[in-house]
């Protein structure tokens, strides 16, 4: 939904754009109205003022956030498609594979974060471990699935020209399997800022999950709710750039 | 089984070629997938420039047979494969035959020229060149101003015109085409059958074409086989001595009718033993 509200002005964004207006409106005259307490509600005014006025520690822990989720989305992608290629191209090694990946994907994946911490410190390393290991079994499964989803009778019409398995690879279950790909890279975008906060709130030296950790521990909820606003913010922004690279690419579909 | 008469007939009319060798040649040809057996001792032959057709009730192991030509299936030990007078396996022939599925399998990322050089680019052509190529058949094959549109924006003929074109661009000795207008309707299928029959003389290809409409086939071939049902065989191998070029009004030439009549004859008494067969399994089953 997200992603359509940013790319064109259509009715569907028109609807988006009001249905936030609406939400915004509401929340700031139910803050204010029934004069709640910020640690329950602070009014959306409140949080943008604070935003204001801590922008420069603010963008500096979105730098810190954004570099790691970056980072870790990058690594995570070339990893989960370099895994999905090498189980199609030597058949034998997927039912070694699979299972593995299947048994580590089933835990969530902070519940390895005590460890992850353990081994890599709490700098960025391991924020960027952690999402490079999320976002790598979300493009991995699905590249996966999208070079299962090939046509039988395209390969043998590829084969039948002669066609080896790099060229029946890369003519025909790369540009097959992309339309999913894609689609599990952009819902990986908003899981590897939601992870790398997650991390960062486990025990890190800077970053908006740390902020938000700090910000409890110093009882100031406007402090919290800026940083959720600015990550979500990052989220949506980053969700939208690889939804619109999506539909550049994608234009057969 | 094979009831097939061997006629060594002469070439297709108006071939100068020596059709002495073979192009293609299946001896006792068998194939099995478990407990089915699809094909059973199937012997044929397809002369070079020869436009040969093949008819047969439904499951008759026609597309086995041509997986087998094509070179994605090796068939079963004992029969014999000779291509181009030479003894060979199934694999051996995957590059040296341009197939056509049934469907088209047009790529939906690529354009009509793209589609049409995918065979010349998996062989290794620059991509300028075979462009060039293709851009030069164009309209021939009915596509002039269409080389930048996408599958999706063709019509269902058109697209089966870039596949056919992909098909002849790959150019091997022997084109195999399955049931290519089967999903057509009939008027465009006149066409194409046509026009396919133009372009076939013009270029001189040896044709195996497989159908499921008798009339197409007589229309087509200069030989029809007719196989029986599974396991498959070839149970009549019947010359079509109908003049070149063909008339769209040949199919109500007396002669046109009764090779219809022997033809339909045959499939008839095959389908119904196919049709027993599958009743007589739903029974035991």
């Amino acid at each position: 939904m997200s992603a359509a509200v940013m790319a064109s002005p259509s009715l569907a964004a028109q609807r988006g754009i009001l249905g936030a207006v609406l939400l915004v409106a509401a929340w700031e005259g139910l803050a204010r109205g029934l004069d709640l307490p910020s640690y329950v509600l602070p009014a959306v005014s409140d949080i943008l003022a604070s935003i204001w006025s801590n922008r420069m520690l603010l963008t500096q822990a979105a730098g810190y956030t954004l570099f790691e989720a970056l980072a870790g989305y990058g690594v995570g992608c070339l990893i989960g498609i370099a895994l999905a290629v090498v189980i199609t191209m030597l058949p034998p090694v997927r039912s070694v594979m699979l299972p593995i990946a299947t048994a580590i994907n089933s835990v969530p994946v902070v519940g390895y974060s005590p460890l992850i911490l353990l081994w890599f410190g709490i700098g960025v390393a391991s924020k960027v471990v952690m999402v490079a290991m999320a976002v790598s079994f979300t493009v991995f499964l699905s590249t996966l699935a999208g070079f299962d989803r090939v046509d039988r009778r395209a390969v043998d019409l590829l084969r039948s020209f002669g066609a080896g398995r790099f060229k029946i690879l890369f003519r025909l279950r790369l540009p097959t399997a992309l339309p999913l790909m894609l689609t599990a890279m952009r819902v990986s975008t908003v899981r590897s800022v939601i992870v790398a906060i997650v991390t960062e709130m486990l025990g890190a030296y800077g970053g908006l999950g740390w902020i938000i950790y700090q910000a409890v521990l110093q009882i100031d909820f406007v402090q919290v709710w800026s940083a959720i606003f600015v990550a979500s913010a990052i989220s949506l922004t980053f969700f939208g750039l690889i939804g619109a690279i999506e539909r550049r690419i994608l234009f057969w579909t | 089984m094979q009831a097939g008469l061997q006629t060594k007939e002469t070439g297709p009319v108006g071939s100068l070629e020596d059709a002495a060798e073979p192009l293609l040649e299946l001896r006792a040809v068998t194939k099995t997938f478990g407990e089915v057996t699809a094909l059973a001792r199937l012997d044929a032959t397809i002369a070079r420039g020869e436009f040969v057709t093949v008819v047969g009730p439904s499951g008759c192991g026609k597309s086995t047979l041509f997986n087998i030509v094509a070179g994605l299936e090796e068939p079963d030990t004992g029969g014999v494969l000779r291509f181009e007078g030479r003894s060979c396996h199934a694999a051996d022939l995957l590059g040296q035959v341009s197939f056509m599925p049934q469907r088209d399998l047009l790529l939906p990322w690529r354009n009509v020229v793209d589609n049409a050089i995918l065979a010349l680019e998996v062989e290794g052509v620059p991509r300028q060149q075979a462009r060039a190529q293709a851009l030069r058949m164009l309209p021939e094959f009915g596509l002039a101003g269409f080389e930048n549109q996408y599958p999706h924006q063709l019509s269902g003929g058109m697209r089966q015109r870039v596949a056919l074109m992909r098909t002849f661009l790959f150019e091997r000795g022997l084109m195999l085409l399955d049931e290519p207008f089967g999903a057509l309707d009939a008027l465009t299928r006149a066409m194409m059958q046509r026009w396919l029959l133009d372009v076939w003389q013009k270029y001189r290809r040896t044709i195996l074409f497989i159908t499921h409409d008798v009339d197409e086939a007589i229309f087509l071939g200069d030989r029809v086989l007719v196989m029986t049902a599974r396991p498959g065989s070839v149970k009549l191998e019947q010359v079509v001595d109908l003049p070149r070029p063909r008339r769209p009004e040949i199919v109500t030439a007396p002669e046109f009718i009764r090779l219809k009549r022997i033809l339909l004859e045959a499939i008839e008494e095959e389908s119904i033993k196919s049709f027993q067969s599958a009743t007589v399994r739903e029974q035991t089953s």
